[in-house]
């Protein structure tokens, strides 16, 4: 895994996959079993963590409750022995960066959870590190600071240039804010991609259905020649190249919810024929719940208050376009 | 609700008189060396008595050095058990209870015992009563700092450090212990007020301490060791007022994390 000067990656996965572990170990706080940790090509690996130049923000900010908010942001060069002056310019100018000017005398505590995690984040950037680490930052917040702060976070990490490696568990924070995401699953990357390929061509079955709400279901290779494929009974034709595959063979197939739609007069192609069995509206979506003989499949429409939807029970016609259907690995 | 607001009260003077009436015989007796008055008398012979301040010195300075060496071993030692080696804690605490299931007197006799004879011989040695007085404070310190770093993230407050350069001495000196204020000075506290009043090692190891004095006192004179008890009473009640103080002013303790 290399990560370019300058870039966000997001490690992006469930509780327990590793993504916090694999930030670890470049932080220095554990010891790969194998592997090299490189920053700039220099080998890193058995450095003490205090010996990297990687700057930190953590879950829980970890502010320090007997410092002040100038004296927290300015801890690391203490530490390196600068100069007074040159200490205090650069706290003035990490505040100004976080929005926070004339709060340097306060105390952790009397900072909202957003602040204090601003003020983790000049923290770190103040000593200007190689790489900025951020664990969950954002998870102990609420849902409006967390877009806030995410944007905020992502306005500083470009402005500065800075290469960032962020790990979350949630797929949002992970597509809006990356310039690529690598999901991972029980310790292993399963696809490394921009936010826009993870999330529409996702590689095998975890990353589909981690990534946003996903169809995935069995269906049977009809004629591999034509890209054709009988999904419990009714043809449907994928764009993708079917001929590794022999007639007769099993394969997963994913179909976004957003790909589907209602049948107009003109489709022929794709066409699946269902029954609605619930109807949820989301505020700007409403996600159908269909059942097609033994598979559920969701399908979600635009909220359009002038458009009248389906009843629940009615049997109804959904499509898809064959670049939809995706086969998975 | 009325009913039980009276009650309270009720609980709340019983209590004061439990506590407070022994207290307060104590300080009236002490008040009556002179007959048919109440005066200080009893005060003004234990302060004149030179033994008092030879004495008192004594424990002042067994207080002192039993402070240093509880700290310097029982805080790292702590630090280390919550940060590094957590699976040990049950043990870590089970030694520092023996304290309160071995006797002060059998803690002595084996000390005796085994620093009477070579190869290293103790006994002669103040060292060997302030390793008295570290073990039995043991519990009441490894209590008040296992406390403070309850109330701290002390993992992540360490690798917020570390990530910012610091070594692990800038770690233990500028963010441990500082947010351990509250925490070590109660623990100072106990232990100064346990090894002022302490009796039985001082006694045993003949070392001159206020305990054995008042113990002496006691035997000799009816007035004046009344008026130490208040004495070490109010001696106590200072050390609590000023931990009390000195933990008001301190910022941001036990927040660590989460808006206020």
């Amino acid at each position: 895994m290399q990560v370019e000067r300058g870039e966000l990656v997001s490690f992006l996965g469930p509780s327990g996959c590793g993504k916090t572990t694999t930030l670890r170990v470049v932080a220095g706080f554990e010891k790969p079993t194998t592997g090299q940790v490189r920053i700039n090509e220099e080998d890193i690996t058995n450095n003490p963590p205090n010996q990297r130049n990687v700057g930190m923000v953590f879950q829980a900010y970890a502010l320090f409750p007997n410092m002040t908010v100038a004296e927290n942001i300015g801890f690391g060069m203490k530490v390196a022995k600068k100069q007074a002056n040159e200490m205090s310019a650069r706290v003035d100018e990490m505040l100004d960066l976080i929005h926070m000017p004339g709060f340097g005398d306060r105390y952790p505590y009397q900072l909202s959870g957003g602040q204090q995690q601003r003020v983790a984040l000049a923290r770190a950037l103040a000593l200007s590190p190689e790489v900025l680490l951020l664990d969950e930052p954002l998870s102990a917040l609420d849902a409006k600071i967390r877009v806030s702060l995410r944007q905020e976070i992502r306005s500083i990490q470009r402005e500065l240039g800075i290469t960032a490696i962020y790990v979350t568990h949630d797929q949002e924070e992970a597509l809006s804010l990356s310039d690529r995401v690598v999901v991972m699953n029980l310790g292993k990357i399963e696809q490394v991609g921009t936010p826009f390929q993870i999330y529409n061509f996702p590689e095998t079955e975890f990353v589909a259905q981690f990534v946003g709400v996903l169809n995935a279901v069995q269906a049977e290779v009809v004629d591999p020649g034509s890209n054709r494929l009988k999904l419990d009974g009714q043809q449907v034709q994928t764009a993708q190249d079917l001929s590794k595959w022999r007639a007769g063979e099993k394969v997963v197939v994913a179909i976004r919810p957003e790909r589907f739609s209602f049948v107009s007069e003109q489709v022929k192609a794709n066409l699946l024929e269902c029954r609605i069995e619930n109807i949820t509206f989301l505020g700007s979506i409403v996600r159908v719940q269909v059942r097609i003989n033994d598979y559920t499949m969701y399908m979600d429409t635009f909220n359009n208050p002038y458009l009248e939807l389906p009843k629940i029970g009615d049997m109804v016609k959904i499509t898809c376009s064959r670049e939809a259907v995706l086969i998975l690995k | 609700m009325k009913q039980s607001r009276i009650w309270s009260w009720i609980i709340l003077i019983i209590g004061i008189f439990y506590f407070f009436l022994p207290l307060f015989s104590v300080f009236e007796f002490s008040m009556r060396m002179v007959k048919d008055k109440y005066t200080f008398q009893a005060y003004i012979v234990a302060f004149s008595d030179k033994a008092f301040y030879e004495n008192f010195g004594f424990s002042m300075l067994w207080a002192i050095l039993t402070i240093i060496v509880s700290l310097a071993l029982i805080v790292p030692t702590a630090y280390w058990v919550h940060l590094r080696l957590r699976r040990i804690k049950p043990l870590i605490e089970l030694i520092t209870l023996m304290p309160f299931v071995v006797p002060a007197v059998v803690l002595s006799f084996g000390l005796i015992r085994l620093y009477g004879k070579p190869p290293l011989v103790l006994t002669s040695s103040p060292l060997l009563l302030i390793v008295g007085y570290v073990t039995l404070s043991m519990p009441y310190m490894y209590r008040a700092v296992d406390t403070g770093l309850r109330a701290i993230d002390v993992g992540t407050l360490t690798e917020a450090a570390q990530s910012l350069g610091a070594g692990w001495a800038t770690i233990l000196f500028r963010v441990i212990f500082p947010n351990l204020r509250v925490a070590i000075l109660s623990g100072v506290f106990l232990t100064f007020a346990i090894v002022m009043g302490e009796f039985t090692f001082a006694s045993l190891l003949v070392w001159p301490a206020f305990g054995p004095y008042m113990e002496e006192i006691g035997a000799m004179r009816a007035y004046t060791p009344q008026a130490l008890s208040v004495v070490s009473f109010a001696l106590t009640w200072i050390s609590i007022g000023l931990l009390q103080r000195i933990g008001r002013g301190a910022p941001g303790q036990g927040q660590i994390a989460g808006t206020r």
